[in-house]
């Protein structure tokens, strides 16, 4: 009983960090209809930031902060001078572009802070552990699996509620209608693929005390991000949500219980739901 | 328009100017050393440490008067941890930079696909790093050599260590692959011969994480659920860092268990964790800065201060090692031929910082000095240091040939 609830909550806390990157990358594929490669990379510069800003600030909250807005600034950057040039090209345009701009801010990344491994602190409101029957459990992960659905409410009622969000959802369905009423779209996709990268950033941020911050942090965390967005459904914000939780609980689960076979379930639920529902567990018809 | 003529003729002199200097350079005809490391991806801070050890090494050389007269030049290529890009820059190496010897390979999956390919190619190969057991077991052969301790050497120290502590019931936390089972393996084989009456779990209650992992919580509620009385632990570089933090946090050092990690003692993790390594834990290294004060040492860790700030690893003192191993090969050789190289390299003896090192000539293995010790703080030092320190020395560590399977041709 004990080792059920701890094992839930280890699921849930790294449910909930795949959450944060998924996220962005499900919003910018539903609106922009781009798979972004560099998400993961984007991922590292968060968490790279944050671990840079700290030696400004003492406080860990003002990286946080500051980081993803930086790294959210770079995206747009990176929309206007390159991705609005391929929207209307082939997919194979738009993958081999963001995967450019990968390897690119991968080696700035090792270029400019090295290859070592660094070690982000919790802040220290949040760096004790709670007693829950005979363990301690680190209050840091529970933190974690509070912001998860504390941020997936408030894009949630962005996109539902807000002016703002209608015309991104009016231009993601149809662009050339949400032109004809008036929606300055180009202006709308920069400011989507920002809302993206702050997403990737604030994961990466959120996740320095939790893992190593080093080279290629970014590469480990995008594949399963991406099982995440498949298995939830392309673009569906709900489905980022249940496939990073499913996703989470498997990984726990699956280690104590299915040993060497614990590698391939992601894969496996993978393959099963694109059998089933090719658009993914809560993905749109049609 | 003029004017820019003038401004021409300076670019054409300068351009000439730096396709020329090296030319000049050039004169003294260099040995080129090939050196194979992970410089890039999650594990590229070990590169980055053999990388300065092996510059250390060609400077103090070059600086001497070079191997018989003529300098070293170090190419280095990044192996990127996998086995089909070692194999192309090996073989550009060989082929196209005609380098005298090749020198490095972290990773024991890259080293079981190199060391089969250095008979075609005809190039002595040193290892610095890669621990595998069939390196210098049943892939051996004329061409590959080692001067770091193996898996073997490393884990029978640990089995001795394991020995001395009231633990008698075992389990493991490793990677998962052949480094991290064939670690469990062999501890399982050693500690049992040394203690009839200790037991290891089975396999659902030992854990081995895929290295892409970066939660390792689940696997530390198994190993805690499991209650054991000793943990060995193969994980290493990142994977070992998070695994360190993430267990602080859950409790996990402070379980009734012995805990033993094999590759703790490398400085490319004690630097990074830094106050977060729990003190009083047992870890292995392959070389131990502080472990002795012989001038070779005191010379080698002062100027490696010097220069970068840091101590030196185990993976600066392979690539150094390794650089030196040659260079007396090709001076008792008096030749910078291949297979004169080969020849001088088995049984040659050598002072290292980390002590004296033979290569076996029967299986090409260094009998060398495996360290263990407890983690411990020290205000002198931004790390955790090793206090006290065990050293074991080779011929108590390291496997009798009849055990290695090798057959060499």
């Amino acid at each position: 009983m004990e080792a059920m609830v701890v094992n839930v909550l280890n699921g849930l806390s790294w449910g909930m960090l795949l959450f944060l990157i998924s996220v962005g990358l499900t919003t910018i594929f539903g609106v922009l209809g781009v798979l972004n490669f560099a998400h993961g990379s984007l991922f590292m510069l968060g968490a790279y930031g944050t671990m840079s800003l700290m030696r400004f600030f003492p406080s860990f909250w003002a990286g946080v902060v500051i980081a993803p807005l930086l790294t959210a600034l770079l995206g747009m950057g990176v929309e206007i001078t390159l991705l609005r040039r391929v929207y209307l090209r082939d997919v194979s345009y738009q993958l081999l572009l963001t995967f450019a701009v990968l390897l690119v801010l991968d080696d700035a990344v090792r270029i400019l802070w090295g290859a070592a491994y660094h070690v982000v602190d919790p802040p220290a409101s949040l760096a004790g552990t709670v007693g829950l029957f005979s363990h301690s459990y680190p209050i840091y992960r529970l933190f974690l699996i509070v912001v998860g659905p504390v941020l997936g409410l408030g894009l949630w009622g962005f996109f539902t509620r807000t002016r703002w969000g209608k015309m991104i959802r009016a231009a993601a369905q149809d662009r050339q209608m949400a032109e004809g009423v008036g929606i300055r779209v180009p202006l709308l996709f920069t400011l989507v693929f920002g809302l993206g990268a702050w997403l990737a950033a604030l994961g990466g941020a959120l996740a320095a005390p939790h893992q190593s911050v080093g080279p290629a942090m970014g590469e480990r965390i995008i594949i399963e991000s991406f099982i995440v967005v498949v298995v939830g459904g392309l673009g569906s914000f709900p489905g980022a949500f249940v496939g990073a939780i499913l996703l989470g609980l498997l990984d726990a689960f699956g280690t104590l219980f299915a040993g060497r076979v614990q590698m391939a379930l992601p894969y496996v639920v993978l393959a099963f739901v694109l059998l089933v529902r090719p658009r993914g567990l809560l993905g749109r018809e049609g | 328009m003029k004017r820019w003529h003038g401004m021409w003729f300076l670019c054409v002199v300068a351009v000439l100017g730096l396709v020329m200097a090296p030319a000049i350079g050039q004169a003294s005809n260099p040995i080129k050393v090939g050196f194979v490391y992970i410089m890039s991806g999650p594990f590229a801070t070990y590169g980055q440490f053999a990388k300065q050890g092996a510059e250390m090494a060609v400077e103090e050389i070059n600086a001497a008067g070079g191997i018989m007269g003529r300098p070293v030049e170090a190419i280095f290529e990044d192996s990127t941890g996998k086995p089909d890009v070692a194999v192309r820059v090996i073989r550009r190496l060989v082929y196209q930079e005609g380098v005298a010897c090749v020198i490095g390979l972290d990773s024991s999956g890259v080293a079981n696909t190199v060391v089969p390919l250095m008979p075609e190619l005809k190039t002595p190969l040193i290892v610095t790093h890669a621990a595998t057991p069939d390196v210098t077991g049943n892939l051996c052969n004329r061409y590959t050599f080692r001067i770091s301790v193996s898996l073997d050497q490393n884990v029978k120290a640990a089995a001795l260590v394991a020995s001395e502590t009231k633990a008698k019931v075992w389990t493991t936390v490793g990677p998962d692959y052949a480094f991290g089972h064939q670690s469990w393996e062999y501890f399982q084989k050693y500690l049992k011969a040394l203690r009839p009456d200790v037991s290891f779990m089975p396999s659902d209650q030992t854990a081995f994480a895929p290295i892409k992992t970066t939660d390792f919580s689940a696997y530390i509620t198994k190993i805690m659920q499991a209650k054991p009385e000793g943990v060995l632990i193969s994980l290493w570089g990142g994977n070992l860092i998070d695994f360190v933090r993430q267990a602080s946090e859950m409790g996990f050092f402070k379980g009734n268990w012995e805990v033993l990690m094999t590759l703790g003692g490398a400085t490319e993790v004690l630097y990074a964790l830094g106050d977060k390594m729990p003190e009083g834990l047992w870890v292995g290294t392959r070389y131990w800065f502080l472990a002795n004060d012989t001038p070779q040492n005191v010379a080698f860790r002062d100027n490696y201060k010097k220069r970068y700030g840091q101590f030196p690893s185990y993976n600066a003192h392979g690539a150094y090692a390794a650089l030196y191993a040659l260079k007396a090969a090709a001076e008792k050789a008096k030749s910078v031929d291949k297979e004169a190289i080969i020849e001088a390299l088995e049984g040659l003896t050598l002072e290292l910082p980390v002590g004296t090192v033979t290569l076996r000539p029967g299986d090409h293995q260094a009998l060398t000095n495996a360290t263990w010790g407890k983690t411990a703080s020290d205000p002198n030092y931004p790390l955790r240091i090793l206090k006290p320190i065990r050293i074991f020395p080779a011929q108590t560590v390291t496997p009798p040939l009849e055990e290695t399977g090798c057959r060499m041709k």
